[in-house]
């Protein structure tokens, strides 16, 4: 599913060149559940993001479902993105004038597969993370937790093969953080690819794969 | 199916900009307060222009499309206020031997004489006029009968009074048959006249009574010699007619050369030609406040918008991560700042609607209210809310996913 070869990404500050990763050689394959880990600084968000077709690496080559994003223009990324990838983020970044059912929606209004009773659907998935009663409920009348899985089912709701999680429990205490890394190992149990990239180590043992970033490069790749 | 989809994707999304309205209200508010303004002026010049055009056509319709007024002073003396009259009995003849002249109506006015009716007393304009006033001005009857070719020629005292005279002496009494004195004259009252309304800068077009020409000129004044105004209609061309006339009348009045002439001719064109310089001003007066006021709040519009941006730049990002493309975040920026101009705009419009009837009550200036207002009205909002929110709704389309989640 996912190929990265020798992928190289420096920006520049002033006129200084600054290398964030320095040749990332990776192959993620279906059904597999990473945990990208790394301390801050490491290049692993600037990874997620390549990865996440949300930006492009400087050098190297990126292969994601056969197909060579390096060329892609932003109309064919953005379609790209919301057919394959769920994102989830720290901040959980819900849109604060929609209510949970709203926030789920948001990728089938740009969504191109047609899927049937996106409503029902929405609703399925609140449900199916506790959320039934939470379906009306504006971002600000709900729990850090209760807004993670409203995100979390916004990833899932167009139906992708990856989901991609920057440090989804940084926000959350240590006990609903675990609740999280659960339910993302039902998901995976579902079928689901998942990568997690995180700098906290107690989520280590979650994965079935721990790929370890240092210094923009990778220092550790265990399968569990 | 993909146009059910595509549908009801246009829904969500429609949807979705009225909800980010509605949270961010306050703000919202106070966008289109602004552009409801300029709506509102836009609308009052344009209805008042419409209606002081229909106004004008009105007055056009009644003088006669065809009508030409002869007055009996010069255009200097008119200006200095000089009522002596130089228009000849001998000059209507001569008038209605013009080639292309096909009615002619005789006036003689004496201004200010004083009628009594019991104990009730009021001061109109006499008019001495032919047979063929009331046809000719198209002026109805709301009783009573015009007086007969066999008064005029007997000098008949009888009189058909104006609906404004006959609010001062009769009230609501019958007046047909009744005798007035005009002046030192007993007269009968045979007819009132319809309301027209309106003073045209004079006194009120309703302030006065009709008798035949022959009555005023021989028993209430004693002027033989001169009229006071004579109003032809003609199937020829206007001008060339109006030249025609000047021609005869010079002739008669023996002015050769470089001197003014001593009499006016006005035709319904100079009328309708000083409505339109009259409409013209108050639309450039109007109109620049109205562009000035757009302007502005275009100007405040797109200020809020660029704020509303840096605000919302998580929003941007993450409907980036989830499939937006750039035209996307672009349209749908575009479409919340039209939303709020175009809502502007109605609010602009029902404002108008209201105001412009108190001003109506108020002013006596006619408003009309059309399609077009509307059409017009909505096209200006539209442009603002264009005109204002395409540079913020770029700058937000230009924003990487990365660098906005990131914030």
């Amino acid at each position: 599913m996912i190929d990265l070869k020798d992928i190289k990404k420096s920006y520049f500050v002033g006129d200084r060149e600054l290398q964030i990763l320095k040749g990332i050689d990776l192959k993620i394959s279906r059904g597999e559940f990473v945990v990208l880990m790394g301390v801050s600084g490491s290049g692993k968000t600037t990874l997620m993001n390549i990865v996440g077709l949300l930006d492009k690496q400087t050098e190297g080559r990126y292969t994601f479902e056969n197909i060579d994003v390096g060329g892609l223009n932003d109309e064919t990324l953005a379609d790209m993105r919301n057919r394959y990838i769920g994102f989830v983020f720290q901040q959980f970044f819900l849109l604060p004038y929609l209510d949970a059912i709203e926030n789920v929606l948001i990728p089938i209004v740009y969504s191109k597969k047609g899927i049937k009773h996106p409503r029902e659907k929405a609703k399925g998935l609140l449900a199916k993370f506790g959320l039934e009663h939470r379906v009306h409920n504006k971002p600000a009348q709900l729990s850090g937790g209760e807004q993670q899985r409203v995100a979390i089912a916004r990833a899932l709701v167009n139906d992708p093969e990856l989901i991609l999680a920057d440090e989804p429990t940084g926000a959350l205490d240590s006990k609903t953080g675990g609740e999280i890394m659960h339910l993302f190992k039902m998901l995976n149990n579902e079928g689901k690819t998942i990568i997690v990239v995180t700098h906290d180590p107690k989520l280590a043992t979650f994965g079935k794969r721990l790929v370890r970033i240092e210094d923009g490069a990778i220092s550790e790749d265990i399968t569990t | 199916m993909a146009l059910f989809q595509k549908i009801s994707q246009l829904k969500e999304f429609v949807e979705e900009v009225i909800r980010i309205l509605y949270y961010y209200r306050g703000r919202a508010v106070f966008s289109f307060s602004g552009v409801a303004l300029g709506i509102l002026s836009i609308c009052i010049i344009v209805t008042t222009i419409d209606g002081a055009n229909k106004k004008a056509q009105e007055i056009f319709e009644m003088l006669g499309p065809d009508s030409i007024m002869i007055f009996g002073v010069g255009e200097k003396q008119r200006a200095a206020r000089i009522r002596t009259s130089t228009l000849k009995v001998e000059d209507a003849d001569l008038i209605a031997r013009v080639e292309g002249i096909y009615d002619l109506m005789r006036v003689y006015s004496a201004r200010n004489v004083m009628m009594r009716y019991r104990d009730r007393n009021w001061q109109t304009l006499v008019i001495g006029s032919t047979t063929n006033y009331f046809d000719s001005l198209a002026w109805k009857f709301q009783t009573g009968v015009t007086y007969t070719a066999e008064d005029y020629a007997n000098a008949g005292a009888v009189c058909v009074i104006g609906a404004r005279v006959y609010d001062e002496l009769f009230k609501d009494e019958d007046p047909l048959g009744k005798t007035i004195l005009v002046g030192k004259l007993p007269t009968r009252v045979i007819g009132v006249l319809e309301e027209r309304g309106g003073s045209f800068g004079g006194p009120h077009v309703d302030d006065r009574i009709i008798m035949p020409l022959t009555t005023v000129t021989s028993r209430i004044v004693n002027e033989k010699r001169y009229l006071s105004l004579v109003r032809v209609k003609t199937n020829r061309d206007l001008d060339r007619t109006i030249e025609d006339i000047r021609i005869t009348l010079r002739q008669s009045h023996g002015l050769q050369g470089s001197l003014d002439d001593d009499f006016t001719l006005r035709s319904s064109k100079d009328i309708l030609a000083f409505v339109t310089v009259i409409s013209g001003s108050l639309l450039l007066f109007l109109g620049t406040a109205a562009v000035v006021a757009l302007v502005v709040s275009g100007f405040v519009l797109a200020n809020l918008f660029y704020l509303n941006i840096q605000e919302r730049k998580k929003d941007i990002g993450i409907r980036r991560a989830y499939g937006a493309t750039r035209k996307g975040i672009l349209l749908s920026f575009l479409f919340e700042s039209v939303l709020i101009t175009f809502i502007g705009g109605v609010a602009g419009i029902l404002l108008s609607v209201v105001l412009g009837s108190t001003f109506e009550n108020l002013f006596d200036i006619p408003m009309m209210f059309s399609l077009k207002v509307v059409v017009f009205a909505l096209f200006f909002s539209f442009l603002t809310g264009v005109l204002s929110g395409l540079k913020p709704a770029l700058t937000a389309s230009r924003i990487e996913p990365i660098e906005a989640i990131r914030g």
